[in-house]
């Protein structure tokens, strides 16, 4: 019993100690989705991203949940929902990857950035290499980035009986703000 | 040798635990950032305001205007019916053409006018509680509330004022999802025909009746819908003539973006509450059963926003 606390102590030491050093985490980024359509404009936002960065080893994950998107019309908010997203099924879009640069984020600047990962959106993953930029400022990061998601490539299927035709890419424009993440959280 | 197993264990655990450094706390960061929302509400339980007869728990959304128009045509078959009258298609029972209004996300005020006893009825919905994804709360729960008036005598000359001409129903509707394609409500409601309708001796002003619908999506966009509505009326149960029957419907609803259009099938010839629940002497059984329909058109009329957020980039 004796050499089980050692050994929990000692895990538990280890476990402190790789206390990271350089990850950065944003609780509100905010995503955007945009497309043209014939009849009218697809528009919808969330201000509810959760990413996080690691300017080490530039590992870069992020998180967005389907229900925070806001549309101006109610309608196209619960079809979006329901119809195309699935969000019962499929709650979160995803990006899991890497930033390839991997800037010196010590260093106030603008940095043009890919990140290349895997895109998870309506439980379809996609490998993507995504373009963006990555600002440095006094120790804030801010990425932002805007691509093109294709609805076939994720199984969003846009049916043939449906009025207001609906395009068939989206436009993705994300802000994420990070701040060093704090080793000892209150909680 | 079990302690050691322990150990064993722990210590691997800890290994992983280094190799994978930073990458295992950044997904935990991560995942305890993105913990997903369980307590939201339920949407969509139903994709209309109505099934085919009854209504949903579902309120027309603040600024939203619902135009609703719906048609129940005559007898398929028995002796109204057949070939003379293309199958009921030359008849109409009733037409109902409405208005449901969205004052806010879960109160709407509905207005409609019947052919069916030329009925003009006022009303509104109330959102009271809604479904949580936890099951925090299990079921969504409305409040419906309707006053009629039949400004015309049609089939009675006893219309002497015009407080014998107006009709009510209250209404509280229970519905669940169950999954994303099947729903279910019941709903008790009350009815009261200032002037009993039909107009028969013994029949009652007052009376409590149960509805209970279900929808079964079997694409995102088309389901089957039932719909069973039962007065608890002894003189309903009793009379022999005229006979009365529990409407029952079955239908097809297919949403197609903004317009939500029912086909359907039902031994009911009307089509607002006062009148089916208090009048439905057609049965299934000696043909009186009817094609019908409803157009459910959704019109946003809330304030544009002229596109100005994409400026930000």
């Amino acid at each position: 019993m004796k050499h089980l606390l050692i050994l929990f102590a000692l895990t538990s030491g280890l476990l402190a100690q790789q206390a990271p050093s350089a990850l950065y985490v944003s609780k509100n980024a905010s995503v955007t989705l945009y497309s043209e359509a014939p009849m009218e404009n697809i528009e919808g936002s969330s201000t509810d991203g959760k990413s996080v960065y690691n300017a080490a080893t530039g590992e870069l994950a992020f998180n967005v949940a389907i229900r925070s998107f806001k549309f101006q019309k109610s309608l196209m908010q619960e079809h979006f929902n329901e119809n195309y997203m699935e969000s019962d099924k499929y709650p979160q879009a995803s990006f899991k990857g890497t930033i390839n640069e991997k800037p010196d984020v010590k260093v106030n600047g603008s940095y043009p950035v890919t990140a290349t990962g895997v895109l998870d959106v309506h439980g379809v993953k996609q490998q993507r290499t995504i373009k963006g930029k990555l600002n440095v400022n006094n120790g804030k990061i801010t990425i932002t980035s805007e691509f093109m998601v294709k609805c076939a490539d994720h199984k969003i299927e846009i049916p043939k009986l449906v009025f207001q035709k609906i395009a068939e890419t989206l436009k993705i424009t994300v802000t994420a703000n990070y701040t060093a993440y704090n080793k000892n959280p209150t909680n | 040798m079990k302690k050691v197993c322990i150990v064993l264990a722990m210590l691997l655990a800890c290994h992983t635990l280094k190799a994978q450094t930073d990458t295992s706390s950044a997904d935990a960061i991560m995942s305890s950032l993105s913990a997903d929302d369980k307590h939201e509400d339920v949407i969509a339980t139903f994709k209309a305001t109505r099934l085919i007869f009854t209504q949903t728990t579902e309120t027309v959304k603040k600024h939203n205007l619902n135009f609703l128009v719906t048609h129940r045509f005559g007898d398929i078959a028995g002796s109204e019916g057949g070939g003379s009258t293309l199958y009921g298609l030359d008849n109409s029972s009733d037409i109902f053409i409405g208005f449901e209004y969205g004052l806010t996300d879960n109160l709407d005020l509905q207005f409609g006018r019947s052919k069916f006893e030329q009925l003009i009825e006022a009303g509104f919905k109330y959102a009271v509680l809604h479904q949580k994804a936890d099951d925090s709360m299990p079921f969504s729960l409305a409040l419906a509330g309707k006053a009629g008036l039949k400004p015309y005598s049609v089939n009675t000359d006893v219309f002497d004022d015009y407080t014998n001409r107006l009709n009510y129903m209250a209404q509280a509707i229970i519905a669940r999802k169950f999954s994303s394609s099947f729903s279910l409500l019941i709903s008790p409601t009350f009815v009261r025909n200032n002037l009993p309708f039909p107009f028969i001796n013994g029949n009652e002003k007052d009376y409590i009746a149960l509805s209970a619908a279900a929808r079964y999506k079997f694409t995102k966009r088309l389901g089957i819908v039932v719909d069973y509505a039962h007065p608890f009326s002894s003189f309903r149960n009793n009379s022999t003539n005229p006979k009365f029957y529990d409407p029952l419907g079955v239908g097809l609803e297919v949403e197609t973006g903004g317009h939500v259009f029912t086909l359907n099938f039902s031994n009911a010839k009307a089509i607002s509450e006062m009148n089916y629940l208090s009048d439905t002497e057609s049965s299934w059984g000696k043909g009186q059963y009817r094609i019908g329909f409803t157009i459910s058109r959704m019109f946003d009329l809330g304030p544009k926003n002229k596109n100005k957020k994409q400026s930000n980039y």
